[in-house]
């Protein structure tokens, strides 16, 4: 019997640590990935960022051939494009499938040399109706052209709901798609719907490989998982997936683009965590790192050969406050004074976290739209300097009196909240402190709580049931168009207004910035919204920032107008048909 | 002793249905699920909702253990929910690359730890067991991560002789050379650790064996040192330490999380943290259940072994244990 007791014991106490990894850990991967938007931020103009970039080496000529080896710390999911999710699969994404339409510098819609359409659409004049060209030439990895009918099937399949595509909200506006000839199809709108051409910045897939497959099966194909099966249409072609370890990427022999790729193997590594992945940089196992932690920029850059760009990215981060009584332990919630909001703004120093934690890999946020986008209000918008002297006056005209602990109380409730975060995540961790230290200085309460990343989404924010939130937004869509986020016809658990917002006006504005098409006029919109949104404060939005990306430059090498983009979604891919390694 | 045998697998057979249900329940209680991961804030719901139903994930939590234990029983370990891989194809590989660093620390440490825990206990408190006690305290209160990350930083990065992590170089794979390069930092990492243990172990088993009366008998008619040593005394040591080394068979599957993170090493210990995150049940349940089976085993070696080893130690109908 003793040693029956021994293994029981053994099992209990493993399955305990199952139960307790399942229950209490985040991955970084959930916490940098954590946001995919389906809403739209332009990342516009290049803004001048701080990055120490590094220079093109104008002494070098493109060479052919080498290999390019990428660390990243999450495997891939799936690179079959309608449901691409996660940035390990979209960054294969980018580089094995040619998109219908790319995007520039500037994040315009572009129809590049190696997108599959031969020009940009023509609008129609009631801004509905879409008639887009094909390349005659595009071919498919196994040597199929691409058609026109690939294209209505990649749309087709996305907005059909049994298939359950996560990027069907940037599609479902379409009424109808009408093939006219191999290469020519136009999409019709049910209404008029501005961002709509951004939906069109859309990896195509083969109509030939996955046409019989049912929609409810789509997602248990092997085409993305299998670099065999996945037909695909870009300069690379899928070669090899070791999982957990390593995937390769190699020249595609099919491909049909002018502008021939010059490196002629990428292999992306996969490594257990960051701090790994730096080690691996400094001992040149890799040559380039799509995300390096801000504690480690400084070694990296003494390092000889390695370069950092710190360019702010396109994701920016945020306080939300939750509007609903029942989410608080005493169904108060103490966020519905505009000026007690503001006070928040006021009492956060925001600045000494751009400096001190994000290390110059970020800039102050007012709005929803990224700085020097089209759509940012600039100077309109109100920009919240750090002063605890203002924000306990505010407090005070909103009715907030100092208890006996020193806490403000009104009506009888405590200024006291839980503010919850993604454990795992260095740079929330250490946010989330400095917030609980400056709120404490104004007499305001708030308990930060790092939660699993899974729990978390199921438990607290897709339901809306939190106090408050710090949380980022990611804007894979340059689009500024974010009424899913902050429109009340979006509550949870149908949308993502999260917090339950109400702002009518602002509805409105939402509304009209997306049935607006002249791009001035929107701007206007948008710079209003902006500046409103930042008077009423849904969220206290605290800065953008990015993603440190590390490379070796003395083997890596780019010209100046194909250097990586780091305000852009995959923009550290930027342009990698061009880039050499010597 | 067959009967005793027989007896045991089908106890197991019972026990290991137990663990499926229990931990089926477990996994399932915990917040969060696949298309949670799959979805995070920002895209449709419905879209979730679809997956979710497409996955038979809106099933009730009965339904869904029926279907997994009777893939089970037809050999199927099921697939993950992100990609639809079959679980066996994640979990094997990993398996075998645990095994490889496991096994060799392991090997490398009892190959070590015995004889020097036995040479200790002849001579006690000498320089050699000094020696031994500041291995086994370095081993015990050393964080092998940071070892780790030390032994990196001089045999990778400064000095360069020695690969910093992986298992193979890119353009090695399957090289049995390389491999041994590869395994040098992380196996010298593990079998401190291990070493730590089974020196004490050997030594103190082998010192109360070494007090006994029959041993003192042995001494007392004039037997050589060595002769009581190794003819009298170890085979009754060596009990106890294969009860540990018997109850260590999992550790060789589980592998050790954080040295394989350090080395990147794939293996289970990380692909279980992976999986947890993921909440791709069946990959958890899967390994659960080889870890369990591991577990039963290791008890029924040990006990079989303690039978071949201590000729006193008898099974069968109403035999205790020793």
């Amino acid at each position: 019997m003793v040693r029956k007791k021994k293994w029981v014991s053994s099992f209990t106490v493993f399955a305990l640590a199952a139960v307790l990894i399942a229950g209490c850990s985040s991955s970084n991967k959930s916490s940098e990935s954590s946001s995919p938007s389906a809403s739209a931020t332009p990342s516009a103009t290049t803004s001048a960022s701080p990055s120490d970039s590094p220079s093109a080496s104008p002494s070098g000529q493109p060479k052919d051939g080498g290999t390019l080896t990428i660390s990243t710390f999450t495997d891939m999911v799936s690179v079959n494009p309608i449901f691409i999710n996660d940035t390990a699969s979209g960054d294969l994404d980018a580089l094995i499938f040619a998109k219908l339409y790319d995007l520039d510098r500037n994040a315009n819609l572009a129809a590049e040399p190696w997108s599959i359409a031969a020009e940009l659409p023509q609008v129609a004049a009631d801004n509905m109706t879409y008639s887009i060209k094909l390349k005659q030439n595009a071919k498919w990895s196994d040597g199929q052209p691409i058609t026109a009918n690939d294209v209505k099937f990649t749309f087709d399949t996305i907005r059909n709901p049994d298939v359950g595509s996560p990027a069907i909200s940037t599609l479902d506006k379409i009424d109808s798609i009408t093939v006219k000839d191999d290469y020519t199809l136009d999409i019709k709108l049910k209404q008029v719907y501005a961002p709509f051409p951004y939906s069109l910045f859309i990896s195509i897939v083969p109509a030939h490989v996955l046409k019989d497959i049912p929609p409810k099966e789509l997602k248990n194909s092997k085409f993305g998982v299998d670099p065999a099966q996945t037909v695909s249409s870009g300069p690379w072609k899928w070669s090899e997936w070791t999982q957990g370890q390593h995937f390769t990427i190699e020249k595609n022999p099919n491909y049909w683009g002018e502008k021939k790729p010059h490196i002629d193997k990428i292999i992306y590594k996969i490594y257990a965590d960051q701090n790994t992945e730096v080690q691996a940089l400094m001992k040149g196992d890799v040559q380039m790192t799509e995300a390096i932690p801000l504690t480690q920029i400084e070694a990296v850059k003494k390092q000889d050969g390695l370069n950092v760009i710190l360019a702010p990215g396109p994701q920016y981060e945020y306080v939300q406050f939750n509007f609903k009584d029942e989410n608080f332990p005493d169904k108060y919630s103490p966020f519905k004074g505009q000026k007690t909001r503001q006070a928040i703004a006021y009492a956060l120093n925001r600045q000494g976290m751009v400096d001190n934690v994000l290390k110059g890999s970020g800039g102050l946020m007012n709005s929803p739209f990224l700085p020097g986008s089209w759509a940012d209000p600039g100077d309109k918008a109100v920009n919240y300097n750090y002063d605890s002297e203002k924000a306990k006056q505010l407090l005070a005209e909103d009715g907030w009196k100092p208890g006996k602990d020193g806490i403000l109380v009104k009506d009888g409730h405590r200024f006291s909240f839980e503010l919850q975060y993604n454990s795992g995540n260095s740079r929330r961790e250490q946010v989330s402190q400095i917030i609980q230290q400056n709120l404490k200085d104004v007499g305001i309460e708030a308990t930060p709580k790092g939660m699993d990343f899974a729990t978390w989404i199921d438990q607290n924010i897709t339901p809306g049931k939190f106090p408050a939130i710090l949380l980022g937004w990611s804007l894979t869509n340059p689009d500024p168009d974010a009424e899913s986020i902050f429109s009340s016809k979006y509550f949870p658990p149908a949308g993502q207004n999260s917090g339950w917002y109400v702002n009518k006006e602002l509805d409105d504005l939402w509304v009209k910035g997306q049935q607006t098409v002249d791009k001035t006029e929107r701007a206007k919109i948008y710079q209003e919204i902006g500046e409103k949104i930042s008077i009423d404060l849904p969220y206290v939005f605290l800065y953008q920032y990015g993603l440190p990306q590390a490379v070796n430059s003395s083997k890596v090498k780019w010209a100046e107008d194909d250097r990586p983009e780091s305000s852009l979604a995959y923009g550290y891919l930027f342009h990698a048909i061009n880039w050499w390694v010597e | 002793m067959t009967e005793y045998l027989i007896r045991r697998l089908l106890q197991s057979v019972l026990v290991l249905f137990l663990i499926t249900i229990l931990t089926f329940a477990l996994i399932h209680a915990a917040p969060g699920g696949p298309t949670q991961i799959f979805l995070a804030p920002g895209l449709s719901p419905e879209a979730g909702k679809v997956q979710a139903h497409n996955l038979g994930l809106d099933q009730p939590v009965y339904v869904q253990y029926g279907k997994w234990i009777g893939g089970l029983l037809k050999g199927d370990l099921g697939h993950t929910f992100k990609n639809n891989i079959p679980v066996g194809d994640i979990l094997w590989p990993r398996i075998k690359n645990t095994v490889v660093l496991m096994a060799a620390a392991w090997l490398l440490s009892l190959i070590i730890a015995i004889p020097w825990g036995i040479y200790n206990s002849t001579r006690e408190y000498g320089i050699s067991d000094h020696a031994s006690n500041f291995v086994s305290y370095l081993g015990f209160a050393m964080p092998t991560f940071w070892f780790g990350i030390l032994l990196q930083q001089w045999f990778a990065l400064k000095w360069d002789l020695l690969p910093l992590s992986d298992m193979y170089d890119m353009d090695k794979q399957g090289d049995f050379g390389n491999l041994m390069l590869h395994l040098v930092l992380p196996v010298t990492v593990l079998s401190l650790g291990f070493l730590a243990g089974y020196v004490k172990y050997s030594r103190s088993s082998m010192l109360e064996v070494l007090g006994q009366d029959y041993i003192r008998t042995a001494r007392a008619k004039g037997l050589k040192e060595g002769k009581v040593v190794f003819r009298h005394a170890l085979r009754n040591a060596l009990i106890p330490i294969i009860t540990i080394l018997g109850l260590d068979l999992p550790i060789l599957v589980g592998g050790a999380t954080l040295t394989e993170s350090v080395f990147n090493w794939p293996g289970m210990g990380r692909l279980f943290v992976e999986m947890a995150n993921a909440r791709e049940y069946s990959v958890l349940m899967s390994i659960t259940l080889v870890v369990s089976v591991i577990v039963i085993l290791g008890n029924l070696l040990a006990d079989i072994l303690y039978a071949v080893v201590d000729p006193r130690v008898q099974y069968g109908r109403g035999g205790g244990s020793a």
